[in-house]
């Protein structure tokens, strides 16, 4: 377990090293002056002129070379500053940590909503392979994986908030502003997790132990409780791991659609804005928030899973 | 004597009917055993006693288990009497044991569950058991650090821990090796000892003879012979039973062995091999002349696989060296594989994998036609899948495969241990004819003593893990 969690570390490093790089390049490789991005960010499009751009520039160093400024950027992240927001003035880490918050919130709200939607269906279905209820499961989910997700939160908002009237159709601040959001989400999550559920379920209950399990006397809520569930949740609880890629993904879009003030809603402004230390600060912590997850998966998996403790 | 178990008119239907009526019963004391190559329906008769078919399948005719009368067609009353009055012994314990529960969990359920105790009664209970059977370390153990053996007895714990008296092993003997065996077999011999039924369903023809008690001969869906062991097996009224007697290596005719006769041309010498930290065996010295045939015996995990790949040069030795002797480039060094479906790719036809190789190797495709009718394979065979042969006539093409090289050594490794009685004695007869007709030295490795000393001229015996040291070439 410790050689797991020391590889988590050493990938965390090389999250950041890659990020940092990576984020950097492609924002000095985007087109348009970054002067008049930034000063557009600051005081808003009608007032940008070239005096104002010179200004940003010179106040900014923006003619010094790349590699000075991502250095300063590394040497700064080595005392765990993030530098300061080039259009708001503010703090990278204070911006971060305030839409990190919302973000967090939404996302955990997602997958705990996935996790009760998409493995019981998924697990009803494998235990009658072929059956109403597995074909049925196949369309949904196939339709729901192939909706972006912009589409699935439009159709809610359409149905749910406009239509029927019972949930508001954006908005921050009270519970039921959570409730459409995370559904977006949860539904394209659950999509994929009833899919892996079903396989695993089909796969353990036509499995030689699970048979043997039934000969043994033991009833059908008994050998699924006693060897079904283990044995599926072992693939569920890893498919996660590769799920969080989808929710990061969604989180930008859904954030926008429903103007949640979390941190995909702001590094899509960040991006407009040419703002690079907030991008570079927030795609870090997007990053690192990815592989402390992981590390979460892999946790949870040796829980579950004696054969992981054993070897 | 009262039945324990009566079985009348048990049929099995597909779309058609796949098992005729058949009638037996099952007395305490007594092991019934039914024997019959793969596909005669002896599984299917079995499991359509237990009430355990495939979906796809049904049964009708009656089963009397404990007294209580079960009509198959209706299919129901099964479920009740599982684990608590019979209970399956089931094949490859390895798979049927749940991967994620320690082995002492796996035999308290029973306990547990179906007979009502206590989880810590449970738990005493299931470690006695486990202790009757020499397993008293094993019950923390998860089923992947049990060998082989071990798993079939904690299979047989927990099968029996819910109180079931009745048991139906299903190829209990399936890829052991003898001495494993024979462990086997006195484990079920003891458990009928003690009263209990047992319902052994096998290939094995020593298997059946050692069970004793009451045998049927299965073919093609028919119980074609019945009656106590000793009977049916030492005078067989059906043809089968007799050619499948026949078949047994104790009952081939002796070969001819011949004498090694010119240069080596493969030397082992001082040969040794570690696997996992422990030494398989070491020093090893042997010299293979042209056309000779060597038999290699030995208990399972002893090195014989190993040592058989160290001369092919598909393993390094840890010490000693192989040398080929007479300038024969590496590909007339050849292997026959144990288990022929995972010999082939399994999506293309066989015709594509034998083509692909006459292209690749510059051969001639014009031998191929002779030499499928020298090994009695149809034409038609060519055009399909690797699944959608029989073990018997996958393995030949296996052996075809290997003859389009003109091999002057071939290790063939267990080749007829997947294989039936009948098959193999097939399979084998032609595997040594070819040599002996291409001068093609073969390294036969098996675990069947009689097989190795019909067919070789010499042996090397593996001597169990003491001697490992030891090898003794021995002429025949």
């Amino acid at each position: 377990m410790t050689r797991v969690l020391g590889y988590r570390l050493f990938q965390a490093l090389l999250v950041a090293l890659t990020v940092g790089v990576l984020t950097f390049i492609m924002i000095r490789a985007l087109p348009g002056d970054m002067a008049y991005r930034i000063a557009a960010g600051r005081y808003g499009y009608d007032m940008v002129n070239t005096d104002a751009a010179n200004a940003v520039r010179t106040e900014l160093g923006l003619d010094q070379g790349g590699t000075t400024a991502l250095g300063q950027w590394f040497s700064d992240l080595v005392r765990f500053d993030l530098g300061v927001s080039v259009v708001s003035g503010e703090a990278v880490i204070d911006e971060v940590r305030h839409q990190l918050g919302h973000t967090v919130e939404l996302a955990l709200a997602a997958v705990l909503l996935s996790l009760l939607i998409g493995p019981p269906l998924g697990i009803l279905a494998g235990l009658r392979p072929g059956g109403v209820i597995d074909r049925g499961l196949l369309l949904v989910s196939s339709t729901l994986r192939a909706l972006p997700h912009f589409v699935v939160g439009l159709l809610l908002i359409i149905v749910l908030a406009t239509g029927m009237g019972v949930l508001p159709a954006a908005g921050h601040g009270e519970p039921q502003n959570l409730i459409l959001p995370a559904l977006t989400l949860a539904l394209g999550l659950a999509a994929v997790s009833s899919r892996v559920a079903r396989d695993a379920m089909a796969g353990v209950a036509g499995s030689p132990y699970y048979a043997f399990g039934r000969t043994k006397g033991l009833s059908d809520a008994q050998v699924l409780r006693r060897h079904g569930l283990r044995n599926v949740s072992v693939p569920i609880v890893t498919y996660l791991g590769v799920q969080f890629i989808y929710l990061i993904e969604g989180v930008v879009v859904v954030e926008t659609l429903f103007a949640w003030p979390g941190i995909g809603h702001a590094l899509v402004h960040a991006i407009f804005a040419r703002d690079v230390p907030v991008i570079q600060g927030t795609a870090l912590v997007m990053g690192l928030m990815f592989v402390l997850l992981n590390a979460l998966v892999d946790l949870a998996c040796y829980l579950i899973d004696p054969r992981r403790q054993a070897a | 004597m009262t039945a324990l178990l009566v079985a009348d008119g048990v049929r099995v239907f597909a779309r058609e009917r796949i098992v005729e009526p058949a009638s037996l019963s099952l007395h305490p004391g007594r092991p019934f055993t039914i024997l019959g190559e793969t596909g005669s329906g002896k599984s299917l008769l079995a499991q359509a006693i237990m009430g355990t078919l495939p979906k796809g399948l049904r049964a009708e005719g009656s089963v009397t288990i404990a007294g209580q009368r079960l009509s198959l067609a209706v299919g129901q009353g099964h479920r009740s009497l599982w684990g608590r009055v019979i209970s399956v012994l089931p094949q490859e314990p390895w798979l049927a044991l749940d991967p994620t529960m320690r082995a002492r969990e796996q035999v308290a359920e029973g306990y547990g569950f179906v007979r009502g105790l206590s989880v810590a009664d449970a738990a005493r209970r299931a470690q006695v058991d486990l202790a009757n059977l020499g397993l008293a370390d094993a019950s923390g153990k998860l089923p992947s650090q049990l060998s082989g053996g071990m798993a079939q007895r904690v299979a047989f714990a927990a099968a029996r821990a819910g109180g079931a008296r009745i048991v139906i092993a299903d190829e209990p003997t399936k890829g052991l090796d003898v001495a494993r065996r024979d462990d086997v077999i006195a484990l079920l011999l003891r458990e009928v000892a003690e009263g209990g039924g047992l319902l052994t369903i096998t290939h094995d023809l020593a298997l059946a003879r050692r069970m004793g008690g009451d045998l049927a001969v299965m073919l093609d869906g028919v119980i074609i012979e019945q009656g106590p062991a000793e009977e049916v097996l030492g005078d067989p009224q059906h043809a089968y039973t007799r050619r499948l007697i026949e078949a047994d290596p104790a009952h081939w005719p002796d070969g001819q062995p011949r004498k090694a006769a010119g240069a080596p041309m493969l030397v082992a010498e001082g040969v040794g091999k570690s696997r996992g930290g422990q030494r398989l065996f070491s020093g090893l010295n042997l010299a293979v002349h042209p056309g000779e045939i060597i038999g290699v015996t030995g208990p399972s995990g002893c090195g014989k696989s190993t040592f058989g790949d160290i001369l092919l040069r598909l393993l390094p030795p840890d010490e000693g060296n192989v040398r080929r002797a007479g300038g024969q480039p590496a590909i007339k060094f050849q292997k026959l594989y144990q288990d022929p479906p995972s010999a082939f790719p399994h999506r293309i036809t066989l015709r594509r994998a034998i083509l692909d190789l006459v292209k690749l190797h510059g051969l001639d495709a014009a031998r191929i036609e002779p030499l499928m009718a020298r090994l009695r394979l149809a034409p038609a065979l060519l055009d399909r899948l690797p699944a959608e042969v029989s073990g018997g006539e996958l393995q030949r093409f296996a052996l075809l495969r290997v003859l389009l090289l003109d091999p002057v050594f071939l290790f063939a490794d267990e080749p007829t241990s997947r294989l039936d009685l009948i098959t193999q004695q097939e399979m084998i007869e032609l595997l040594v004819e070819l040599a002996r007709e291409r001068t093609c030295a073969v390294l036969i490795v098996s675990h069947d003593a009689e097989l190795i000393r019909k067919v070789s001229d010499r042996e090397i015996r593996f001597t169990g893990k003491k001697d490992l040291d030891q090898v003794e070439p021995k002429a025949a």
